[in-house]
């Protein structure tokens, strides 16, 4: 027997008759004595009866350890979808009871809708701009990172600051930091002659790249975090292997870091992109839905505009299920070009 | 001996019982009412609160919780309160917000809390604020309207008239700027607000000082594509291409202080008594006077007879289905007592002028160095209420109370759509017609179409 097949079964095989033989299995079941055949059938029934009922306790069991789980999930996720839907098909005020099923009529609107296309549109570009950019810079802080120097604890506790500060705090200091008349950032553009008038980083023109700067700034740490930890699991010994082959820096990144963080970093885009696509806080704190916020208005400020400040529940649960449906698409699509890194990760 | 499981399992429940039981029993025995308001400052917080220690002495059965918003956080929410079934038991709101509760049925009549203050005392200026079908549903908790407020030093030492039409007023504003030897802005002629309830504000005002409508009178459609519109939109679109700085529309209303203060604008439109405060704070000691910062008589449209200034006096609302209502009232009444209006009154001094006419001339009242000081920003402040002026946020007249749907206009962002939409190169007319389009749509939608 071969080290292959012995590698790739798992044990030695024995020859099967030696096999059958030592397993009894070769005796016709008529030529065991009825002494023996009858007690051995009945304790094997009683065994196979006194097993399923157990298997029944150990399921039952089962069943009722996950039951609170599963009520949770139901009352807490579902029955919140399964409400928004049935919601999407009403028109119905914010705060009022009176509602009319209009069936299919909110979606043919939002069809119809400027405010939706123009809304779904910005929300691509950010969410693409900033995943795009917190992954570039994750990765590559990370990759920092993951090397020996003085003071590596230090700065990886300052690299984490802005996903730990809350969201409020974020916004603030960059509208702060990009304010046109007293903002740091055009005085020293202006002060290194860079530019000669200030630039309206959360004017009309643009506050989309601002979010989307200030987006990646406060998100980036969580990519690499991700890749951090993945990084350290990775042998040592296949950088030296690599090395010894005589694989640059570049080349080892190419064939020997990035073939062994894909599969976190398929989770992570899958993530991040579920989150930047659905992101409300930091869009409607930079733009507060009007003014220049008009030029930042994804899906979630839209929806989030016309449940409560248009007060049609109705169209807000519309955009709600929609933006729904276009993540369950692309988390689809996403799989199916991936699948072999998501099975990795 | 006690095993470690069942030491473990007791500690628990003493836990358990000493968390929950007392709360049940405060549930039990206190009356919690929630109140929210607008006004953030922590001085006013802070004398709030010593009017509900001074109440809650007096009624040990009830508890007061305030909480204080941002003044344009408000209205969304109350929504999402409402929505959630479970509202204040009292909050501010703007005047259109107390007529969309009202025209809903979410209001409690407030005529035992008029009567305790005394009808005939609520100043007339303000009493409309909420009051439909002869019965308040909201009383101001003080009075305020938008000032134009500007560099006297500066306007003095051009030789500079007071603008009466907008014209003028570019031209002041325009005169008032200053450059530095490369031809760049160092001081801009004014300063606006771009948030989106800053823009209503100034939208619904410019359209009565241009002598128009935003809704017809009668069947409540609105009127954004008429030509004293259109001119209002023009007007912005001037501005925007002489006096305002090119980032307006990401400004914040502290930050056109913090612009006037710093001397990087010449004037706010949208100023208000507050800012005197702002000025005092922030601006350098030796110009933090009135001989700096005055007032102005705001300028009229082209097709305007007289001026516009927007009033900020949120009514009081108390929630008919909120859990204590009653208790809120009884609060209501206790905080208009003199003595402590006056103190909440004292903690912005030129913005919180007294609703109660009695209060006006109450030597306590008078006896804040702040009134004194400032009395030019209080004295237009009157003068707008008194020639009738000032009116609430998009409302022209106050027949525009009765229209349901003003808290929808004002939360949807499509005025402010309308003004960004001009100002970045749309021809007035058009973005008018878009606005126009989709107010329409939602007033029907929301089902109050009348025309």
């Amino acid at each position: 027997m071969s080290i292959v097949h012995r590698y790739k079964t798992g044990f030695p095989t024995l020859p099967l008759r030696v096999y059958h033989e030592h397993m009894n299995m070769n005796r016709p079941y008529h030529s065991i004595p009825k002494s023996l055949a009858k007690p051995l059938v009945s304790s094997e029934v009683q065994h196979q009866i006194s097993k399923s009922k157990l298997k029944r306790r150990q399921q039952l069991a089962g069943y009722l350890t996950i039951a609170p789980a599963l009520v949770l999930i139901l009352g807490l996720t579902l029955y919140p979808v399964a409400y928004s839907i049935w919601l999407s098909l009403l028109e119905k005020h914010s705060f009022f009871p009176q509602e009319r099923f209009i069936g299919l009529e909110n979606y043919f609107y939002l069809w119809k809708d400027p405010e939706f296309w123009s809304s779904l549109w910005l929300g691509v570009v950010y969410s693409v701009w900033t995943i795009f950019f917190q992954v570039i810079l994750g990765v590559a802080a990370a990759l920092i990172l993951n090397e020996t120097f003085v003071g590596r604890g230090l700065v990886r506790g300052i690299v984490l600051f802005p996903y730990m500060i809350p969201t409020i705090v974020a916004v603030i200091l960059w509208k702060w930091l990009l304010n046109d008349t007293y903002g740091v950032v055009n005085y020293w553009l202006f002060a290194l002659g860079i530019v000669r008038e200030p630039i309206c980083w959360l004017g009309a023109d643009h506050i989309m790249l601002s979010l989307i700067v200030t987006s990646i700034w406060q998100f980036f740490p969580f990519v690499l975090l991700s890749i951090l930890a993945r990084l350290q699991t990775i042998p040592p010994e296949l950088y030296e292997a690599a090395k010894v082959d005589g694989a640059s820096a570049f080349h080892r990144f190419i064939h020997v870091t990035l073939p062994q963080i894909r599969g976190i970093l398929f989770v992570v885009i899958l993530l991040r992109s579920i989150w930047m696509f659905t992101k409300f806080d930091t869009v409607w704190l930079m733009g507060e839905g009007a003014g220049a916020g008009r030029f930042i208005r994804t899906l979630p400020v839209y929806a989030y505009m016309r449940t409560l400040t248009y007060y049609q529940a109705g169209l807000g649960a519309a955009l709600a299920v929609i933006m729904f449906a276009i993540l369950v698409v692309c988390t689809v699509i996403y799989f199916g070009l991936f699948r072999e890194e998501a099975d990795i990760g | 001996m006690l095993g470690k499981r069942r030491f473990l399992g007791i500690g628990v429940i003493i836990l358990i019982f000493l968390f929950f039981i007392p709360m049940m029993a405060s549930s039990a025995e206190k009356k919690v009412v929630r109140i929210w308001h607008t006004e953030t400052e922590p001085q006013s917080v802070k004398a709030f609160q010593q009017i509900i220690d001074d109440f809650e002495k007096l009624h040990p059965d009830i508890t007061i919780k305030q909480e204080a918003l941002a003044w344009g956080d408000l209205e969304a929410k109350l929504t999402a309160a409402l929505a959630a079934g479970s509202p204040p038991d009292a909050s501010h709101g703007q005047a259109v917000t107390c007529a969309s509760f009202y025209a809903k049925g979410l209001l409690r009549d407030q005529e035992d809390i008029a009567e305790s203050i005394g009808k005939n005392n609520i100043w007339e200026a303000v009493r409309r604020q909420c009051f439909h079908d002869g019965k308040y549903y909201g009383i101001p908790h003080s009075a305020a309207t938008s000032l134009l407020i500007y560099r006297k030093d500066i306007f003095k030492a051009k030789g500079l008239k007071p603008p009466e039409t907008w014209d003028d007023f570019i031209k002041v504003a325009q005169a008032m700027m200053e450059r530095d030897k490369d031809g760049r802005v160092t001081r801009y002629g004014l300063s606006l607000p771009g948030v989106g309830l800053f823009i209503n504000i100034a939208v619904g005002e410019l359209t009565k000082a241009n002598g128009g409508r935003l809704f017809d009178r009668k069947t409540g459609r609105p009127t954004f594509t008429s030509k004293e519109v259109i001119e209002v939109l023009d007007f912005y679109k001037k501005l925007n291409d002489t006096v305002l700085p090119p980032g307006w529309l990401g400004h914040g209303y502290l930050d056109t202080f913090a612009n006037l203060a710093t001397g990087k604008a010449a004037i706010l439109y949208q100023g208000y008594g507050r800012g005197a405060g702002y000025i005092e704070r922030y601006a350098p000691k030796e110009m933090a006077n009135p001989d700096h910062f005055g007032v102005l008589v705001k300028p009229r449209g082209p097709s305007g007879k007289e001026t516009a200034a927007q009033i900020d006096a949120e009514p009081w609302m108390i929630f008919k289905n909120a859990k204590y209502p009653e208790e809120a009232a009884m609060f209501l009444k206790f905080f208009f007592k003199e003595e402590n209006y006056i103190k909440y009154l004292h903690t912005v001094p030129i913005h919180l002028l007294p609703t109660l006419k009695s209060v006006r001339n109450n030597p306590a009242y008078q006896a804040n160095e702040m009134v004194r000081k400032w009395k030019e920003w209080q004295d237009m402040q009157y003068r707008y209420f008194e020639t009738g002026q000032a009116k609430p946020t998009l409302i022209i007249d106050w027949e525009d109370l009765r229209l349901p749907f003003g808290l929808e206009i004002l939360g949807s962002g499509i005025v402010p759509d309308m003004v960004t939409d001009a100002v970045r190169g749309m021809p007035s007319a058009q973005a008018a017609a878009k606005a126009q389009a989709r107010a329409e749509e939602l007033i029907t939608k929301l089902g109050y179409k009348r025309w």
